[in-house]
């Protein structure tokens, strides 16, 4: 009842068929190390849009999550390079302290969007948009323009400055041994897959996660009923923000530095994914694990196209193309579901 | 037109064997009907019976699994609404489906909108609008916004519709539930006016006597089949209870069973929210149920969701159990033991999207869990009991809210309020749309609960509720209390004078 019927296996199935065409025409798709390669590339998308569809189910938008990467990320990068920090705290102390800010910053850009929406009435799309524009440009600031991260030559804490990269490096980059996968797992699919897991949970198994598809699906009957309105929509822009902010720190681990400029559009791959997963925009509809098929969806196109060498510009237009259809096999069908739901809330109350 | 209005002159609208089947339910099984031209049908049945199903099949809302549909003797097939407007039949359901950003006259033409040269003539449907809302006796401009007409006036703009379509067959499913009796009066009157025209009336309603009053033809419907039809006159109202329910119901008075305390559990004192009440007091004592009457905009919804907590007053004060109380959101009510059934379940009682247990459980799901996690089965099970207890048909509470038929829908806001165990409850048409039978059921549920020591409120437009139900009974008229009676003292015709404008208070 989250989605329709039909629509749940909809999305699943044009990613099986995808792969398993993928599989049959591109050779060195079906290996386990591409496989994992493709968890690898997914994963910063997949947690951004876990987090994108809690703000969705609620009928909001966040468009700033892309900004919170750059924003986020700057401040991890600067935070683990700083040699305040390096000196107190050494370069593992520095990453740990280095993360926690990230996904803090992210937070804090989300219960701002929430505050906003919640607390001062002002829609979604107007507020996320402006700090969408204000993040960005404070991480250009707090940069001058340029990524923070690898050390001068001449920098005198030059050698602690690498190893405290190196060190975030393990999460953002790194690998986790794993029999039978000579290249090993890699940790941010671990941990989009533990993030993606708990969401779910949440959203299913929990009270806030309750409220969260009430307030989408009925915002007057949840007040009425006494939901905290405003702190669970609060709440969605901070799972989002952080979510964001997490996803900024393992993209700074793995580059080993935080440019002003990363994060570009994710805000437009997070909602794309979450929609091909079957979030509703109108709220009260969307799973984690749509969340995690819709990225995976995109994640096995980019990586089907890179392989069959496809010229980059065309693989646009090819994954437009594809998303589209993808979205209207799974129109397709959500139809006969939907048209029953349309007479139903048409009528069916209709005493 | 008119000549063909004729009695004698074949039906217009007749059904063959309809059938309509939705997962787990069939919602009309091999049901025939035949409604004559210029007369009334009344369509009668429980909640769920198939009512709403077998307008929205003549509506081609929906489409038939089997059977036939023929309009004036010659079969025709409706592929979607467009199709059934055309050939004249117009459906107005309960939920009204006017768009409320467009105004009166724009509604009434929407979808055949009158063009010259491909632009809007809007000289044209203004006149043409004018034309018809006058001929309903509607006194509202053409150009206002359906978002600031009244129920009431909206549903004269849907019978407009029907009137520049020149609808030959004008459904209505429950019009009158969220009417005033003046209302629903003025609505008959105009009923009667377009069966003058020859058109055709299929009338759903709860209401017997209503159904008496209006129509001349009846049908019952139980579980989806039609089980009786005759002209109305030739039956009584036990035998088509009868028929419909398969039982006898006795409606009746229920008193309480002690006298109420002494000590009010809920005051409100010169409570008043500009530009909807002023100064208004009533008290709430346990062990008793208080009527609150009055004609549709009286206020009494406004001076509920006051003390509910869904608006703010300005001015006044309110006392539970003498305790100053001042909600600020409905959260804190619930919180002090104070719960609000709203009179929409649509818009304010419902997530349509969502499981009937889920509906059912949302106000008190920190019972049902656990550190934030929820218990299933203590939820499943809270939810399971409390559907039984008001009878939900089909008994299913994996089933989509909006997939219930409308009575049952009630009956869901009713479970999730009755399973709060509050203090203090108020009903705000707590039996909109539900059957006679299940009606008097859930009276019993009702006095139950104030015999249990809750202080209850009960708004309700229809007077014999009120009677049946209310200890005590509180008038409101045009934003203010115009008086209260006692139950033993109380008839319809004492409220009424209480509740109509330009009269006397006692
Ligand atoms: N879209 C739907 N999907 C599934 N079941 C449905 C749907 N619409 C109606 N039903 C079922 O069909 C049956 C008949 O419903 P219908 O709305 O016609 O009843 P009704 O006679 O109008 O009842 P009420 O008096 O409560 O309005 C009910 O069991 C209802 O649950
Ligand atoms: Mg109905």
């Amino acid at each position: 009842m989250r989605a329709p019927r039909l629509a749940r296996f909809g999305v699943p199935l044009v990613l099986a068929g995808l792969v398993v065409v993928s599989g049959i025409l591109i050779p060195g798709f079906m290996s386990r190390s591409n496989l994992t390669t493709i968890l690898l590339h997914v994963s910063i998308n997949g947690i951004i849009t876990l987090g994108a569809v809690y703000v969705i189910i609620t009928a909001g938008i966040d468009l700033s999550v892309g900004s919170i990467v750059g924003f986020a990320g700057v401040l991890t990068a600067a935070t683990l390079t700083s040699g305040a920090v390096l000196h107190l705290l050494g370069p593992v102390g520095a990453a740990v302290l280095a993360g926690v800010v990230g996904v803090a910053a992210g937070a804090a850009v989300g219960l701002l969007n929430g505050g906003v929406v919640a607390w001062l009435g002002v829609a979604p799309f107007i507020v996320t948009l402006a700090t969408m524009t204000a993040a960005r440009g404070a991480a250009r600031l707090v940069t001058g323009g340029i990524p923070v991260g690898y050390p001068d030559p001449s920098d005198p804490m030059q050698a602690q400055k690498i190893a405290a990269l190196n060190a975030l490096h393990t999460v953002g980059g790194g690998r986790l041994p794993m029999p039978g996968l000579p290249t090993g797992f890699p940790v941010p699919a671990l941990v989009m897959l533990a993030i993606v897991a708990l969401g779910g949970f949440v959203l299913v198994r929990t009270r806030f996660g309750r409220h969260v598809y009430a307030v989408g699906g009925n915002e007057e009957a949840s007040r009425l009923s006494g939901v905290a309105v405003g702190r669970v929509k609060l709440a969605t822009y901070v799972i989002s923000g952080a979510c964001a902010g997490v996803a900024a720190v393992l993209l700074v681990g793995q580059l080993r530095s935080g440019g002003p400029d990363a994060g570009m559009l994710y805000e437009l791959n997070a909602i794309a994914a979450a929609v091909i997963g079957g979030t509703s925009l109108f709220g009260g509809i969307g799973t984690a694990w749509g969340a995690l098929t819709g990225a995976l969806l995109i994640g096995v196109l980019n990586n089907g196209l890179d392989l069959l060498g496809v010229p980059s510009f065309w693989q646009e237009i090819a994954k437009g193309v594809i998303i589209l259809l993808a979205v209207l096999f799974d129109v397709w069908m959500k139809k006969a579901d939907a048209r029953r739901r349309a007479q139903a809330g048409r009528a069916a109350a209709g005493g | 037109m008119p000549e063909a209005a004729a009695v004698g002159s074949g039906p217009l609208l007749a059904l063959e064997a309809v059938t309509k089947r939705f997962p787990g339910v069939t919602a009309l099984d091999a049901v025939d009907l035949s409604v004559a031209p210029g007369r009334v049908h009344a369509l009668v049945g429980e909640n769920g019976a198939g009512k709403s199903t077998l307008l929205k099949i003549v509506a081609g809302a929906q489409r038939p699994d089997a059977g036939k549909l023929l309009l004036a003797g010659r079969e025709v097939r409706f592929a979607a609404p467009r199709d059934a407007l055309k050939a004249g039949v117009t459906v107005m359901y309960q939920e009204l489906s006017l768009v409320p950003q467009l105004s009166a006259e724009a509604n009434i033409f929407l979808g055949m909108e009158p063009e010259r040269r491909g632009v809007l003539d809007r000289r044209t449907a203004r006149a043409r609008a004018q034309d018809a809302l006058r001929a309903l006796g509607a006194e509202f401009d053409p150009g206002i916004l359906a978002s600031d007409l009244s129920v009431a006036e909206q549903q004269l703009v849907e019978l407009a519709r029907a009137l520049v379509r020149d609808a030959r067959l004008i459904a209505l499913d429950e019009p009158t539930a969220a009417l005033s009796q003046v209302e629903a009066g003025r609505l008959f009157e105009q009923v009667r006016g377009l069966c003058g025209r020859g058109i055709a009336v299929i009338f759903v309603s709860h209401r017997l006597e209503e159904v008496r009053r209006i129509a001349e033809d009846v049908t019952v419907l139980r579980d989806g089949r039609r089980v009786f039809s005759s002209r109305i006159a030739a039956v009584s109202d036990a035998e088509l209870i009868r028929h419909m329910v398969g039982r006898d119901v006795e409606y009746a008075r229920l008193n309480a069973a002690a006298a109420p305390a002494a000590v009010p559990r809920l005051e409100v004192r010169g409570l008043t929210r500009r530009g909807h009440f002023t100064d208004v007091s009533l008290a709430l004592r346990r062990g008793e149920i208080v009527g609150l009457a009055g004609l549709v905009g009286a206020g009494r919804t406004e001076v509920a969701r006051c003390v509910a907590g869904a608006d703010r007053s300005d001015g006044g004060t309110m006392l539970l159990s003498g305790a100053p109380y001042r909600p600020r959101s409905p959260r804190e009510a619930i919180r002090r033991g104070v719960v609000y059934l709203p009179e929409d379940r649509k818009t304010q009682g419902l997530v349509l999207g969502m499981s009937v247990r889920e509906n059912v459980t949302l106000a008190t799901l920190e019972r049902y869990s656990r550190r934030g996690v929820i218990r299933r089965r203590t939820e499943r099970e809270a939810a399971a009991r409390e559907t039984a207890a008001v009878d939900l048909r089909p008994p299913e509470i994996e089933r989509e809210a909006g997939t219930l038929s409308g009575g049952n829908q009630q009956k869901v806001v009713l479970a999730k309020w009755l399973l709060a165990d509050a203090d203090v409850l108020i009903f705000d048409e707590p039996t909109r749309g539900v059957d006679v039978a299940t009606k008097v059921d859930l009276h019993r549920q009702v006095r139950a609960l104030a015999d249990a020591g809750k202080a209850i409120l009960v708004i309700s437009s229809e007077l014999p509720e009120i009677l049946a139900l209310a200890d005590r009974i509180v008038v409101m008229r045009e934003g203010r209390v115009a008086g209260a009676l006692e139950a033993a003292g109380a008839t319809a015709e004492r409220v009424l004078e209480l509740a109509l404008p330009g009269a006397h208070a006692a």
